[in-house]
């Protein structure tokens, strides 16, 4: 319980004067709990033909139709939550393989070490977004599924470049060495005594892919690699590409999605901007300054 | 010396890595992509031409490393033969009529964002907490964020279908003849200023972000103290002390800057139809054209490991550490 309220009192001092993160914090959760709420707030089911095709926003149809006849506002909640959930599990795919990579080859140092950063470093160097065509080009219209799979296999070597040197710096602290003469356990070592210093680190990484996610889905999506019978955020431009929407004056049928898109990646960015202006001791100026001087003092006031 | 050496070994390693990644792509498909290639292009091709393919694409009837060894000739010997989707032009030409458009957007727009965003970073690093230097970096940060995709589309929408301020799309007008004339010049860069606006946008908050972390770092050292305690005014610190040592980062960050522009720009060339290297991969992926695709992508990665390299000797040059 106690853990629990410090955990809250955590967070709460991690917002507080905090406008960048509270501002793109309340945007990404407002758009998710507007898709988790899908059903409520809109009556059509998002695939089916509900009226006459291309109809701009009305009162029916708050933000007109697509050129099949969908509803664009069902259409943006529901396709939401699959472009929400590809993100997210983009990024916890490459969390997971960041931290583990990251650490075991910053704390084992040695042959494992030079084999991992050899194998990350090739992968660094290669540009994301052509070799995300390539596959996605042989695996033949993707479905979200799969989508967040590549993205989450592919975009894991920076984190974990970030994640060793970081498990670098600790491992020579007196904590680890007191752990090690203690005769605790290596998995222990790394799992209690390493990894809850790099959750700040972690949570960094995670928003970003995130954010990454978001527009390289879309982004593929977009060019027609993916699975156009889904209806995603990505999947929606792609259909109003192909049906020329710009062209005809349909501009809510971009917009919409668009705006959606984009609105999670500045939200996203914010939060990103906020732990990183917190953790990287390079950032801090004036407001964040004093957020992080706050915080020091807190955790100093708690010991 | 040693360590450019590595350096270039590295890269090589990175090189083969990628010739085998398009060797190994087309046997994992279900099916013999080759067939599948001629199926799409619908019978346009004479019957021939899929033997050759075939055996330049290292699909014979032989054990896996001949075909790798097949195919890995054939690479490096450039045969890449004729596009599918072009026939009969070669891949090599199709390429090098693209690439070079490609080029010049990522060249021209990184140059020009390194100048507006090192100016900016600088100004925050200058007035440090001040207005700029709060809400600049975030601002930026926030634009580059949105998806390439989505910034293009809507900068599409507004500037060039409904200002009509600008053209819809392609390099230059079609009716102009290609020559190093003031009048096609002039056409090349009205066309090319929407891509240039998008990819900008997406790559100033980097060098917001480079100049003025640099900044900061290097006005906190003991020679920034004593030139003020010499009483020298703080535009001649800032230029003269601060910034020709802050430059060393964002030196060294500019050609890798420029080989992601260059592989960065498939959805800008899509949406504003810029005949660059990134509209063809898409276009060749949309029709089935392997050879062409796999070339578009080896060709980005070479272009994205030279642009390291250059990097790598940059910093050795600039930074008389690693020069032992």
């Amino acid at each position: 319980m106690t853990r629990l309220l410090s955990l809250l009192g955590g967070i709460a001092g991690f917002y507080r004067g905090n406008t960048a993160g509270i501002v793109g914090s309340t945007i990404v959760a407002l758009i998710l709990a507007m898709c988790l709420a899908a059903p409520a707030l809109t009556g059509f089911d998002p695939d089916k033909r509900v009226a006459r095709g291309h109809q701009p926003p009305s009162a029916e149809h708050v933000m007109g139709t697509t050129r099949a006849g969908k509803d664009v506002w069902s259409q943006a909640l529901y396709g939401g939550r699959v472009s929400l959930m590809v993100a997210f599990a983009a990024a916890t795919v490459t969390s997971i393989i960041a931290l583990a990579v990251g650490v075991s080859s910053g704390y084992f140092g040695g042959r494992t070490d030079e084999i991992m950063m050899a194998v990350t470093n090739v992968m660094l160097v290669f540009p994301q977004l052509p070799l995300l065509i390539i596959l996605a080009a042989f695996l033949g219209n993707v479905g979200p599924l799969v989508i967040a799979l590549i993205l989450g296999l592919t975009s894991w070597p920076w984190g974990a470049r970030v994640m060793r040197s970081q498990t670098l710096a600790l491992r020579n602290k007196e904590f680890i060495t007191a752990a090690e003469i203690m005769g605790e356990a290596k998995w222990r070592i790394i799992v209690v005594e390493i990894m809850p210093n790099l959750v700040s680190l972690a949570a960094g990484m995670f928003v970003g892919t995130a954010l990454y996610a978001i527009g390289a889905q879309a982004g593929l999506e977009f060019l027609g690699l993916g699975d156009p019978t889904v209806t995603s955020w990505g999947t929606m431009l792609y259909w109003a590409q192909s049906s020329a929407a710009f062209f005809v004056g349909a501009w809510w049928d971009f917009i919409v999605p668009g705006s959606f898109i984009a609105l999670v990646g500045g939200g996203l960015a914010l939060i990103n901007i906020s732990i990183d202006q917190i953790s990287n001791p390079k950032l801090k100026t004036g407001s964040y300054l004093r957020t992080w001087r706050r915080l020091n003092a807190e955790i100093n006031a708690k010991r | 010396m040693a360590f450019i050496l590595r350096r270039l070994v590295f890269y090589c390693v990175a090189i083969f890595v990628a010739i085998t990644f398009n060797f190994v792509m087309p046997r994992l498909m279900p099916g013999d992509p080759v067939d599948a290639m001629f199926a799409a292009a619908g019978g346009k091709l004479p019957p021939e031409t899929l033997a050759a393919y075939k055996e330049m694409l290292g699909f014979v009837d032989a054990p896996l490393w001949q075909q790798y060894l097949q195919y890995l000739q054939s690479v490096v010997t450039l045969d890449l033969g004729p596009s599918i989707m072009l026939f009969p032009t070669p891949v090599t030409e199709v390429l090098s009529n693209t690439l070079p458009w490609t080029v010049f957007l990522a060249g021209i727009a990184t140059i020009l964002s390194i100048v507006i965003g090192c100016f900016i970073g600088l100004y925050a690093s200058y007035n440090r907490g001040g207005f700029v230097d709060r809400v600049m970096p975030v601002f930026w940060q926030f634009i580059a964020s949105m998806p390439q995709a989505v910034t293009a589309l809507m900068i599409f929408f507004v500037f060039a279908l409904t200002l009509r301020w600008f053209p819809l799309g392609f390099g230059f007008d079609p009716d102009l003849d290609p020559g190093l004339r003031p009048g096609f010049l002039a056409n090349v860069a009205y066309h090319a200023v929407l891509p240039l606006v998008t990819l900008m946008l997406s790559m100033i908050a980097t060098w917001v972000f480079t100049m003025r972390n640099a900044m900061v770092n290097v006005l906190g050292e003991d020679y920034i103290a004593m030139a003020k305690a010499k009483g020298l005014s703080s535009r001649r610190i800032m230029t003269h002390y601060a910034a020709r040592n802050a430059i060393l980062p964002v030196v060294t960050a500019v050609s890798m800057a420029l080989g992601f522009a260059v592989a960065g720009q498939v959805f800008i060339e899509t949406v504003f139809n810029y005949p660059g290297i990134g509209q063809l991969i898409i276009k060749s992926v949309a029709a089935r054209d392997y050879p062409l695709m796999q070339a578009c992508f080896l060709l980005i990665v070479i272009c994205v490991l030279m642009a390291n390299f250059v990097a790598d000797i940059l910093y050795v040059w600039l930074d008389p550490r690693l020069r032992k």
